[in-house]
């Protein structure tokens, strides 16, 4: 089932487009990371989907429901996490849980238990009766998610969800976007800097450059439109000589060969060219320990996009510890 | 967005939400608070008391002299009583009403400068927009959350004003003499229109400003010439029958009503967003 549609969406402040027939459809359980340097258009692009924003022109089905002609009802079913926490300073975390609980219609004891609930989920609870004005930019952070969650939403919209948590409330938030979207089905679009925490959780990822979009997919299909074939590193025990490396070139199926402090690093076309290159180096008596694949992750994925906009040739995906 | 409006009721246990959000927090709000609270209290309570005091002395200020100078109208009653009794009435039953209606104007300007303005500067509006509150409902609870505690405000200090006033002056008067009718216009038709005007104004000033000082420097620009109208209107409001006090409310709820209705209209998520 899609859980958003857009169409050409587009949306200009006076002379500065903010964003340019953006179209993308994103299924229901997924998660969008929707990245792109400040000025994107990212923010603009939650907006309109939410309803606060009116497009110029296209249009948007979010729920199967058009942000700009019934926002109020999409609203019900979204929840926000903006990039300022947007919290009362001068309530308590309570109070401004329970702002947001009445306004969407949680009363009662459903309703505190349900504010005591996510309290709880993100350690707040012995801040519950303080005012936010001392609160650090992590506890804002947490609060404010627990407000994005008060109404158990079906589509999220998250901008920059884990900015300002310390390592182990940054984990805790990251497995709990990928349990909503996994677990419960809930619909994310996400928004942030972090590469390493987008390619953790996204399904698909979009990239937004001076607001048109450059690339919308999931990351391996990216992958494999920007680099024609598969990098693996072939572990020798020792940096490969001049004469290896260019033994190995010359197999068909073979585009690049470069060594490293380890062995090689091959790119072929295909599976059977990296047989071949094993099958060669065995046959010569080169001792092969192993042969590891490098699947682009999101990040290489991302600035070999950002540098093609940039009218720069892709560089070759670079490893990532977090990949 | 326009569609919603019409067509949905409003929800009012939401508008309330809102209500009950801005108070509780302009409450814990010493610098919102104090103002909004001396004020009245000087000009409700120390002065008519003062003035009451000094009525009340063995050697009485004679108002003759000043009586003399104002119009006719005004002056006959007051020089016919006793030259005790002319002080206080003259300041506590004429002169400080225009004065009262600094109050409804002055809490309403600055509680609607932190509802409107005062959500942008603490990056709170956001959030707001992206609640499942219409432009109307959140329009008409922002409208409320200034205007109620106004009036509310106003009446109470008239009530102190009135038992202030009636019980210092008890010695010299010997009877109640405040509110008059004239008085209970004021309260009920022309406070609550001046209440109604600096809201409207500061709508429309909240709409450009970023910050509450800022909607509050504008509006005061705004505010403080329609102040020293408002003291000389209603100074000659209590010269005037009721019906033209009545008359004279009647256009400032129509000036205030357009106002605010023109800062409905401009209060659209878009536009909101947009400024952001």
């Amino acid at each position: 089932m899609t859980a958003i549609e857009v169409r050409d969406l587009s949306r200009s402040f006076g002379a500065n487009v903010a964003l340019e027939g953006l179209t993308f459809d994103l299924r229901a359980g997924e998660v969008l990371a929707l990245l792109g340097p400040n000025g994107a258009g990212k923010t603009t692009t939650v907006r309109l989907l939410n309803g606060v924003l009116a497009p110029d022109r296209g249009e948007a089905r979010v729920l199967g429901i058009d942000p700009a002609r019934d926002g109020d009802a999409l609203r019900r079913h979204t929840g926000v996490l903006t990039e300022n926490a947007g919290l009362d300073d001068r309530l308590t975390a309570r109070e401004n849980l329970e702002f947001v609980a009445k306004v969407r219609g949680l009363r009662g004891a459903g309703g505190a238990r349900r504010i005591d609930e996510l309290l709880g989920r993100f350690g707040m609870t012995d801040r519950a009766d303080d005012k936010v004005q001392g609160f650090s930019t992590g506890q804002r952070k947490r609060l404010a998610l627990a407000r994005a969650l008060l109404h158990d939403p079906e589509v999220l919209f998250l901008d920059e969800p884990t900015s300002g948590l310390d390592p182990a409330a940054t984990r805790d938030v990251i497995e709990l976007i990928g349990s909503l979207a996994t677990e419960r089905g809930r619909t994310v679009v996400l928004c942030t800097h972090f590469l390493g925490e987008a390619g953790r959780l996204a399904h698909r990822m979009a990239v937004l450059h001076h607001g048109r979009l450059h690339a919308f997919g999931r990351p391996d299909e990216l992958a494999a439109q920007l680099w024609d074939g598969l990098d693996a590193d072939l572990d020798l025990g020792v940096a490969a000589d001049e004469r290896i490396r260019s033994l190995v070139e010359q197999v068909d199926g073979v585009s690049m060969a470069t060594a490293t402090p380890e062995g090689l690093r091959v790119r072929v076309h295909d599976r059977d060219a990296m047989a071949r290159v094993v099958a060669l180096l065995v046959g010569r008596e080169v001792p092969v320990y192993g042969a590891i694949p490098r699947v682009p992750t999101l990040e290489d994925v991302y600035f070999a996009i950002e540098a093609r906009v940039g009218s720069q040739p892709p560089p070759a995906p670079e490893a990532r510890l977090d990949g | 967005m326009a569609e919603d409006r019409a067509r949905q009721p409003i929800d009012w246990s939401a508008v309330r939400a809102v209500i009950g959000k801005d108070v509780d927090a302009v409450r814990r709000s010493k610098a919102i608070v104090l103002p909004m609270l001396i004020v009245p209290f000087l000009l409700l309570v120390v002065l008519p008391l003062v003035i009451g005091i000094a009525a009340r002395s063995q050697s009485s200020i004679d108002v003759s002299k000043f009586l003399s100078n104002i119009p006719g109208d005004l002056a006959r009653p007051i020089l016919r009583l006793p030259v005790r009794q002319q002080l206080v009435v003259l300041v506590n039953g004429y002169l400080l009403a225009p004065l009262f209606l600094i109050v409804p104007l002055m809490v309403s300007a600055v509680l609607a400068a932190d509802a409107f303005a005062g959500e942008k500067e603490r990056k709170t509006l956001e959030t707001l927009l992206h609640l499942p509150l219409s432009e109307r409902d959140l329009f008409i609870a922002k409208l409320l959350a200034a205007f109620v505690p106004a009036v509310v405000l106003s009446w109470v200090g008239f009530v102190c004003f009135a038992v202030v006033t009636n019980t210092v002056a008890w010695p010299v008067m010997h009877r109640i003499f405040v509110p008059t009718r004239l008085w209970l216009v004021m309260i009920f038709w022309v406070a609550p229109a001046v209440a109604a005007l600096g809201l409207g104004v500061m709508v429309r000033v909240s709409a450009r400003a970023r910050t509450t000082q800022e909607a509050n420097q504008l509006g005061g620009a705004v505010i403080l010439p329609l102040i020293f109208l408002a003291v000389g209107q209603s100074a000659g409001l209590l010269l005037v029958s009721v019906q033209i006090a009545l008359a004279i409310g009647l256009v400032l709820w129509v000036i205030a009503l357009a106002l605010c209705a023109r800062g409905a209209h401009r209060f659209t998520r878009d536009q909101l967003a947009a400024r952001l």
